[in-house]
């Protein structure tokens, strides 16, 4: 009995993530399918009108225009601290790169306290540019161009060191970076641009907050109307599946299972690439680029301090929000790396049925997440789930469902960077699945194992779409008390809030830091 | 395994165990607790549930609407998990969106107790809903784009070709402008009302998100005056912006009042303490908060009008049913959407 179970052991270990990944990503979706039937006439009504596809075709530029815009700002950022001798580059990638992690709609307010009306550097023009489709690309271009940086950055690092030796005999370090490091890195650039369009495309907070029409916000607010039809929304939606699917395909033909670096494992210490010349305009350069990023944070800080009441009034309206948001990303970090380590390792060596579970994963993530709210309701409030329609449990399914792709995909990459062999050894003298995964494939990947935790937990924190929807009473994370108290909530509160949220994303970053070096030291 | 990593792994394991622990136990229902869930601002509904809190010692939990899906996206909500409901009481910010839940079944009547000094004509006979602390609905006016001779006096003015691309609505698939509207289907009749907001519609009105948009919009100057409720034109007041508000329509049909009302849910967790909120939330004590923070108008002769704030007895208003504006509100909302465009 106990042989049968072990030679089927990985199948069950797959069966049970690929059972949870159902539950909490897919079924939300069954739910919805049978609403759109039985709203079909106004269904197909609403997919008639034309409004709703220029509004999509509005949004697909919009995000094509961001992804360029972040391109343009991360790429070469992306190579200049990842190779290039720039003084300080960690400093400033590390300033540069921090904003990625907190809520977009946070910096939209940091850029509203700054280049608004009455903003410190704001005006009529600034303010009118801001509330437009300029401002939001500005916004959301700036916010995600960490993500291309720092992809572009770990992807150049983790270019074959030789490649770089042989070029340099012959050319010039900025026809190295531009010829032979980009080129190499370019599934990492592929990657970015695909997470940068399908975060761009699904950000509700930013366009809401800056009064500007998107097809994510139309499907929010027809679930927000007197006539609650959520299968006319569900149905609304539909036209993003496609979409959905288009950046699978791409993320499968470009990235898939390429090799690129996570975490610098395979950067070896190397001397950067002398800029000779170009050092202090492209330092220069760098600096700017970091200001810019973290310029919306200051200008929350400042705004906050100008408020009366002082820090006891932040924390008094912060209430229990700070503790709720941290506890549920934390739980579901820790799910979402757990089930990354069993599809993750299987996708990464190619295993039946892996690569179904990630590309579901990867659909769950860039899918609407207001539909997945409302699957989420009509799924979980039940009498015999209570424990968690009624408790934080709910937040963590809610965000697992959304954002298990990170812990996949985090892993699957790691994973593919090391060789089978280790494992078809262990196989050969008998360990089993259970065994090998724990003590040769965790052990050996646990910084992948790690970061993935890391990123899931900071991707959790700063989600405001999936959680509006259905917090339960009470148990509202940050960024949705500070979404509800934005409108009317007194400025310096909200500025104040901000800043807890900050605050509280770094001291997750830190003290991933600080896991990562004790992990490091000998 | 490596003898550095096992521990290391044995605590991690530990520690998300123990959060999602944590979380389970966290926002378990208790017993001396109470759920509510409102369409009222944040800002201001919080405060008078802290109130609560201290005076009966029993803990409000609450669930928050948006500002853009303002009075439908908890309303909706309620609707989603109607089979197995979670809340107690709904605090409406305005006195259309509990027939929704009435006519689906949903509310408890309860003739609170504490209801003594308000009209009658603001809350249910039969106790599915009582009214207290109105908004009314006003014309924000910017002085430096309007000239003391020409100010606009009626809400139809918005269809003036004179003011044309200079007023600004909320959209009416939301909020209080949905109720405005569909009152005055209620009073004028389809064909005049859908001829009115046509008109407004070819007059270039600037639909903004909400009304505290709108409010920011006459405040800038970006256009001459727009249709908001009371609070936002107190607001705008507040904050030294050249404005005046108008109370519309007083030689004819009268402004639009909405007193926010409290409702008590059927099968909700923890009905007694339901009740006791709607006791707390129809209450002079309430009703003051609101006025101070909120510059809603109070209902009770009682409790002090705030400045800049006229009283609901100085003002013509205008005469609703309530339920039939509901009614109202929900059949046209397809013209609606089509109106929108969407």
């Amino acid at each position: 009995m106990n042989q049968r179970l072990h030679r089927h052991e990985q199948t069950l270990f797959l069966a049970g993530a690929a059972a949870i990944l159902v539950l909490f990503s897919i079924a939300p979706w069954l739910q919805p399918l049978g609403e759109i039937a039985a709203a079909r006439e106004n269904s197909l009504a609403l997919l008639a009108s034309s409004r709703v596809w220029m509004l999509l075709l509005r949004s697909l530029l919009l995000s094509s225009a961001v992804t360029a815009l972040a391109l343009l700002i991360g790429l070469p950022l992306g190579v200049l601290f990842g190779r290039m001798d720039v003084p300080l580059r960690r400093a400033l990638w590390v300033a540069h790169a921090f904003p990625m992690f907190l809520p977009p709609f946070l910096l939209a307010l940091g850029w509203f306290h700054l280049l608004g009306r009455q903003g410190l550097l704001g005006g009529e023009s600034t303010a009118a540019l801001l509330f437009s489709e300029v401002g939001l690309v500005f916004v959301l271009g700036v916010t995600l161009a960490p993500i291309v940086t720092s992809l572009v950055a770990v992807g150049v690092m983790g270019v074959d060191a030789s490649l770089e030796e042989a070029a340099r005999l012959v050319a010039r370090p900025w026809r190295v970076a531009t010829h032979i490091l980009l080129p190499a890195a370019s599934p990492a650039i592929a990657l970015a641009a695909i997470v940068v369009f399908a975060l761009a495309l699904s950000e509700l907070g930013v366009p809401m907050f800056l009064r500007v029409d998107v097809f994510p916000a139309a499907v929010f607010a027809r679930l927000g109307g007197v006539d609650y039809a959520p299968g006319e929304a569900f149905a609304l939606a539909l036209p993003l599946v496609p979409v959905a699917a288009c950046l699978l395909i791409l993320e499968r033909r470009f990235v898939g299972r390429h090799s690129y670096a996570v975490l610098g494992l395979r950067s070896g210490a190397r001397a950067p690439l002398p800029l000779r010349r170009l050092r202090a305009p492209l330092t220069a350069a760098a600096t700017i680029a970091s200001i810019v990023s973290v310029a919306p944070i200051a200008a929350l800080a400042i705004r906050a301090s100008r408020g009366s009441g002082g820090v006891a009034t932040i924390l008094d309206w912060s209430r229990r929000a700070p503790l709720n948001g941290v506890l549920a990303a934390a739980a579901a970090a820790s799910g979402i790396s757990a089930i990354g380590l069993i599809v993750g390792h299987a996708a990464a060596r190619r295993e039946r049925g892996a690569s179904v579970l990630d590309a579901l994963s990867v659909l769950a993530f860039v899918t609407p997440a207001s539909v997945l709210g409302v699957g989420l309701i009509a799924v979980w409030n039940r009498a015999a789930t209570q424990m968690i329609y009624g408790t934080l449990a709910i937040l963590v399914v809610g965000y697992m469902a959304r954002y298990v792709a990170v812990g996949v995909r985090v892993v699957a990459s790691s994973v593919s960077q090391s060789p089978v062999h280790l494992e078809e050894a262990a196989a050969a003298h008998g360990a089993h699945f259970a065994r090998r995964l724990f003590r040769i494939v965790l052990p050996l990947h646990a910084r992948g194992v790690m970061f993935a935790w890391l990123l899931a937990a900071v991707f959790c924190m700063r989600d405001l779409e999936t959680a509006v929807l259905f917090y339960p009473p009470g148990g509202e994370p940050l960024t949705v008390r500070i979404f509800t108290l934005e409108a009317n909530g007194p400025e310096s509160v909200v500025a104040g809030l901000a800043l807890l949220q900050v605050g509280m994303t770094l001291a997750v970053l830190g003290l991933g830091a600080f896991a990562f070096l004790w992990r490091r030291a000998p | 395994m490596p003898g550095p990593v096992r521990p290391y792994l044995t605590h991690w394991i530990g520690l998300a165990l123990a959060l999602l622990f944590v979380s389970m136990l966290s926002c378990t229902k208790r017993k001396n607790e109470v759920v509510v869930y409102t369409s009222v601002d944040q800002v201001f509904s919080e405060p008078v549930f802290r109130a609560f809190e201290r005076e009966a010692g029993i803990e409000v939990r609450a669930v928050f609407d948006t500002e853009e899906t303002k009075s439908t996206g908890v309303l909706n909500r309620l609707i989603a998990e109607s089979d197995h409901p979670q809340a107690d009481v709904f605090w409406s910010g305005d006195p259309v969106r509990p027939f929704l839940l009435i006519k689906r079944g949903l509310v408890e009547p309860y003739l609170s107790p504490a209801v003594s000094g308000l009209p009658a004509g603001m809350r249910a006979a039969d106790g599915t809903w009582t009214g207290f602390a109105a908004r009314a609905r006003v014309l924000l006016v910017n002085r430096g784009k309007v000239p003391s001779g020409e100010t606009p006096r009626s809400i139809r003015d918005l269809a003036d070709p004179r003011w044309r691309g200079q007023t600004s609505i909320a959209n009416p698939l939301f909020g209080t402008t949905t109720m405005h509207v569909a009152a005055l289907f209620a009073a004028w009749g389809e064909e005049r009302a859908r001829a009115f907001m046509n008109d407004i519609k070819a007059n270039d009105v600037r639909v903004a998100s909400s009304n505290g948009e709108v409010k920011r919009l006459v405040a800038a100057g970006e256009v001459a005056f727009g249709l908001t409720d009371t609070d936002d034109a107190h607001e705008a007041l507040g904050e030294g912006a050249p404005v005046e508000v108008i109370y519309p329509d007083q030689d004819g049909m009268g402004a639009l009042v909405m007193p926010t009302t409290a409702v008590l849910l059927r099968r909700g967790p923890h009905g007694e303490a339901g009740k006791k909120l709607v006791d707390y939330l129809v209450g002079p004590e309430a009703e003051r908060m609101m006025a101070e923070s909120a510059a809603h108008m109070p209902l009770r002769a009682g409790v002090p009008t705030p400045a800049n704030v006229r009283s609901v007895s100085d003002i013509r208003t205008m005469e609703v049913d309530y339920a039939r504006v509901a009614s109202e509100m929900e059949r046209i909302q397809p013209w609606l959407r089509q109106w929108s465009g969407l």
